[in-house]
């Protein structure tokens, strides 16, 4: 059952410099997906993509001047985009939770883990505090914390990089939501317990079944934990669909360079990589926004791109879907 | 193999704390860099690799042991006799966004270790940082911008212009890639290949992503906890690893392809503090195979029979040691 | 996004410089609205310093003996003092000792509390623990009294009252950089010069100084308002420039005596000038906090 249904999102950056221009950056230019229950969809992309700035226009947390001008988010058939804000905080937290980078300054630092976790429960809902208590340490328990009993009596400050992302994770539950959204979860983590924490949240997603999101810029967690893919790449979504399919079919040639440059593919001295900059938020061309970057473009690639379905689920937003294989190029041949 | 440009014997770091309590960042470490070599030093968090790194070029003062740069015993030469050596062991750092000035043009910041290691002319200085920018890869357009004007890729080929700027010896790259994009990454790996390759510098490439390592590495050095766990020639180490610990690490790496499977040792527990080490083998409080023995006896290092030396008391045993199962 | 917008964007490419300079003003303007008043306010007062001459109705020390304590007129705008000196002028032309004071005293500080900072902030050490405690030891003396002390001292000249005040103030900018330094000293761009090299004293001037001046630079424009404070506070209890100079200070400590007697426009005007001026510089040190702030700056 589909869950989460983002559709068109755009989302613009408009200020003023110091000589009064206006300026907007166009930061999501037209963002599509949906979740569903019991299924972890991967974002990737490079900085600046617009991946957690989708995060944050779908739950509403976005700061001036960053706006959304257009496009719905639809939460159980609920529009997001414009319910009230008190509407909106109190879906936050309980329904759709979020997990966020850096744990350490995600938590309020003068306030026991336990409490904070039992406060969370109490804002959201009627029970009795100790049913709060109780809910918390099961949480705990459920993330794998030891001894939740002692760790709910512990500081913030004391905690480890990965306890404290045990925690946080363990705040998203605390009120059984239905969407979980998870930035950059494990970013800054160690590998060792960064498998611990990934291998913990698709444990979680299986018995809670929830549908989520994680946000990340690394390929392994998405090959590895991810149900489903979405690059992104200058405020779109320029490939989506299973890993599996598009890990071993990237029909972007953007997805095409990023897995051609991961450590399994990318051979120092082999391949011929289309670097080069992230295009001008401020200044986007028209037509396709990789193409300045791109060795397959054409004429063709200044008109408007059309989403073109490689299979059933399998989406690219490129003229040339599909046909990459077929196409003569250097890359290709690499 | 040619004489190392750098040989360290029984390096140690410690930091005071103050009532006789130190943080023992580096611990024991030898090892020594060819010309034209790289050793790729992987370790997690608090592992003290970028320490060594530093202490390596005298940024940071060693406690024990002994660096011999270039013949030179270097180890507790006086800071006005190291800054001329710095024309031959440059540095390159994790971010680049914060490692240049950003008050200087990028002409400037590349020109910078030519203007204070070599005697030239300012035409002949401004000829030299044009051929460095090209050389590694970056339009000569931005030579009179400043460093918030590029991206992180970019500034990071600044950053590498600059350090071979005086075709230094030695080069520490303390994890040149990992604040950087994908694909920006892979063409700075390239970069670094290439650079070696044309000018036979001797590279310690410090990171915490074994991908990146093993990308880039002829050897590769393990640390835990400041102390070299697992050290030798990168094929070996990916194909055969001896320790537990480089086991695990293999094995929490996550390959960018799903058709690859993970075989998963997953460690419990976290790193222990450097301030109170472990007694015994240093791993043992997370080592899955850990005996008895393993508390109280400091393993040597020993060659196992692909080529590399580990310090583990289990490799005698032979045999892959997370594979065997059986109660300590 | 509205269509205004739109157009705006499209328009802001060749223009004038005098658009271009009134954009910026209007971009300051809605950053920092203390910041473009001040710098209103302190332009005023700049144009009446420098064109004096061109704007003074009278000679400031011309003494009309025929019109003494005259109240405001239509000749004599803000009326004539104790000498039959036009108060208007003198006002004027006071403008000029609070910029001639207030500039070369700050640069003074500048240059003694900067290079202070620096080595202080860098070195660190018992360097740093003797500099600053005897900065700090300079601080602890209510300042307007050390003044005042040190220019009776010294002998009462313009010069005097500008080296004094140099010196007292420089720990406020010592304290500043030095801040900046130590913040500094760690980043990764100071190690990467120390790695590829570089001397301490290029690491002090060339690295360290561009960007720990930013919170000095910001500082500057109270610690004017604090020199033509003092300054004036100097002159009105009658040390350093005397009267019939056209200070305000000593302006002010001329005309209180008129004021019990109820001629008040001897000493109104010039302290109407003073508390002007102050406010303007403060404004403008308020202004270069809210323009410095990062989140303030857009366009990221």
């Amino acid at each position: 059952m589909t869950l989460l249904e983002v559709d068109d999102l755009h989302t613009h950056f408009i200020s003023r410099d110091i000589d009064n221009r206006v300026r907007v950056a166009k930061a999501l230019n037209g963002v599509s997906f949906s979740l569903e229950a019991g299924r972890i969809l991967g974002i990737v992309g490079e900085t600046g993509a617009g991946k957690s700035l989708t995060a944050q226009s779908v739950v509403g947390l976005l700061r001036p001047p960053a706006k959304i001008v257009g496009g719905s988010v639809r939460f159980e058939g609920r529009e997001l985009t414009t319910m009230a804000p008190d509407a909106l905080n109190r879906l936050r937290g309980h329904e759709i939770a979020m997990v966020v980078q850096n744990p350490r300054t995600s938590l309020d630092p003068l306030t026991r883990v336990g409490d904070q976790l039992v406060r969370l429960h109490q804002v959201h809902s009627d029970a009795a505090p100790a049913a709060s208590r109780q809910r918390a340490l099961e949480m705990m328990q459920a993330v794998g914390i030891p001894d939740p009993q002692s760790r709910a009596r512990a500081w913030p400050h004391e905690l480890s990089g990965g306890m404290a992302q045990r925690v946080l994770l363990a705040m998203a539950l605390m009120n059984a939501p239905k969407l979980l959204i998870a930035d950059e979860p494990t970013t800054g983590l160690d590998v060792t317990v960064q498998a611990q924490i990934l291998d913990l949240l698709r444990d979680l997603v299986a018995r809670f079944d929830m549908a989520t999101t994680i946000i990340t810029h690394d390929l392994g967690v998405v090959a590895h934990f991810c149900d489903d893919i979405a690059v992104m790449f200058a405020g779109s979504i320029v490939e989506s669909g299973p890993v599996r399919d598009v890990f071993a079919h990237p029909a972007h040639p953007y997805t095409r360079n990023l897995i051609g440059a991961t450590p399994e593919r990318f051979r120092v001295g082999g391949a011929r990589l289309l670097g080069g900059q992230p295009p001008d938020l401020y200044n986007l061309p028209d037509g396709c926004a990789f193409r300045a970057r791109c060795g397959f473009a054409t004429d063709l690639c200044r008109t408007p791109v059309p989403r073109t379905h490689v299979s059933a689920d399998h989406v690219a937003l490129c003229h040339f879907a599909g046909q990459l294989d077929a196409a003569p190029d250097a890359e290709a041949q690499a | 193999m040619n004489d190392p440009v750098l040989t360290v014997t029984g390096l140690c770091k410690r930091f005071p704390l103050g009532r006789k309590r130190f943080v023992n960042a580096v611990n024991h470490v030898d090892l020594a860099i060819a010309p034209g070599e790289t050793l790729g030093m992987v370790g997690e968090s608090g592992s003290g690799k970028s320490t060594l790194g530093r202490v390596i070029l005298r940024l940071l003062e060693p406690t024990e042991g002994r660096i011999l740069f270039d013949g030179q015993d270097i180890t507790h030469l006086p800071k006005g006799r190291v800054r001329p050596l710095r024309r031959n062991m440059q540095m390159v750092f994790q971010d680049p966004w914060s490692a240049l000035n950003p008050r200087m043009r990028i002409r400037d910041l590349i020109g910078e270790p030519v203007r204070l290691h070599m005697d030239m002319a300012r035409s002949e200085r401004d000829d030299r940082t044009e051929l460095l920018a090209r050389r590694v890869n970056l339009s000569t357009e931005f030579l009179n911008r400043t460093p918030s004007n590029l991206s992180g890729g970019q500034l990071q080929r600044v950053c590498i212009a600059r350090a071979i700027a005086t075709d230094p010896k030695l080069i520490v790259l303390d994890e040149p890639t990992s604040s950087l994009d994908l694909s920006v990454r892979a063409g700075i790996l390239e970069l670094l290949a290439e650079i070696r390759e044309e000018t036979k510098a001797a590279m310690l490439f410090i990171s915490h992503d074994l991908g990146t390592v093993r990308m880039i590495s002829d050897r590769i050095a393990v640390l835990y906890l400041g102390e070299i766990v697992e050290q030798g020639r990168a094929e070996a180490l990916f194909e055969t690893p001896a320790h537990p610990y480089t086991q695990a690490l293999l094995s929490a790496h996550l390959p960018s392809d799903p058709a690859i499977p993970v075989a998963r040792h997953v460690l419990e527990g976290e790193v222990p503090s450097p301030i109170a080490l472990p007694a015994g083998c240093k791993f043992h409080t997370r080592c899955p195979v850990a005996i008895e023995r393993c508390r109280r006896d400091v393993p040597a290092a020993l060659t196992v029979p692909s080529g590399q030396q580990a310090r583990c008391l289990r490799i005698p045993e032979g045999g892959n040691i997370l594979e065997r199962k059986e109660p300590a | 996004m509205s269509d205004a917008t739109r157009t705006e964007i499209a328009t802001d490419t060749q223009q004038g410089w005098s658009t271009r300079a009134r954009n910026r003003f209007i971009g300051v303007f809605r950053l920092s609205p203390t910041a473009a008043i001040g710098l209103l306010i302190i332009l005023f007062f700049a144009v009446l310093a420098l064109f004096s001459s061109w704007i003074m109705p009278h000679d400031p020390v011309a003494a009309y003996t025929d019109r003494v304590l005259q109240p405001p007129s239509a000749e004599h705008w803000f009326g004539t003092d104790g000498n039959g000196m036009d108060v208007f002028s003198r006002v004027i032309y006071g403008a000029k000792f609070g910029f001639g004071i207030a500039i070369p005293a700050v640069l003074l500080s500048l240059v003694i509390g900067v290079p202070v900072g620096l080595i202080a902030g860098y070195r660190g050490g018992l360097l740093d623990e003797v500099l600053m405690r005897f900065f700090d030891g300079l601080r602890v003396f209510p300042s307007i009294i050390l003044a005042l002390a040190v220019v009776a001292a010294t002998g009462q000249s313009l010069l005097n009252v500008i080296l004094v005040l140099g010196f007292l103030d420089s720990p406020v900018f010592a304290r500043v950089v030095r801040a900046e330094v130590l913040a500094l000293r760690s980043s990764n761009f100071v190690e990467s010069a120390v790695a590829a090299g570089n001397p301490t004293w290029r690491i002090l001037f060339v690295h360290l100084l561009p960007n720990a001046i930013q919170g000095a630079m910001a500082q500057t424009a109270v610690r004017a308002a604090w020199a033509v404070r003092i300054s004036a506070t100097l002159a009105f209890l009658g040390v350093g420039i005397q009267a019939p100079t056209p200070e305000w200070g000593a302006m002010i400590r001329q005309g209180a005596e008129f004021m019990i007697s109820g001629q008040w426009w001897v000493a109104l005007y010039p302290g109407l000038a003073l508390i002007f001026l102050v406010f303007g510089l403060n404004l403008l040190g308020d202004g270069f906090r809210d323009l410095m702030d990062p989140r303030h700056r857009s366009g990221s």
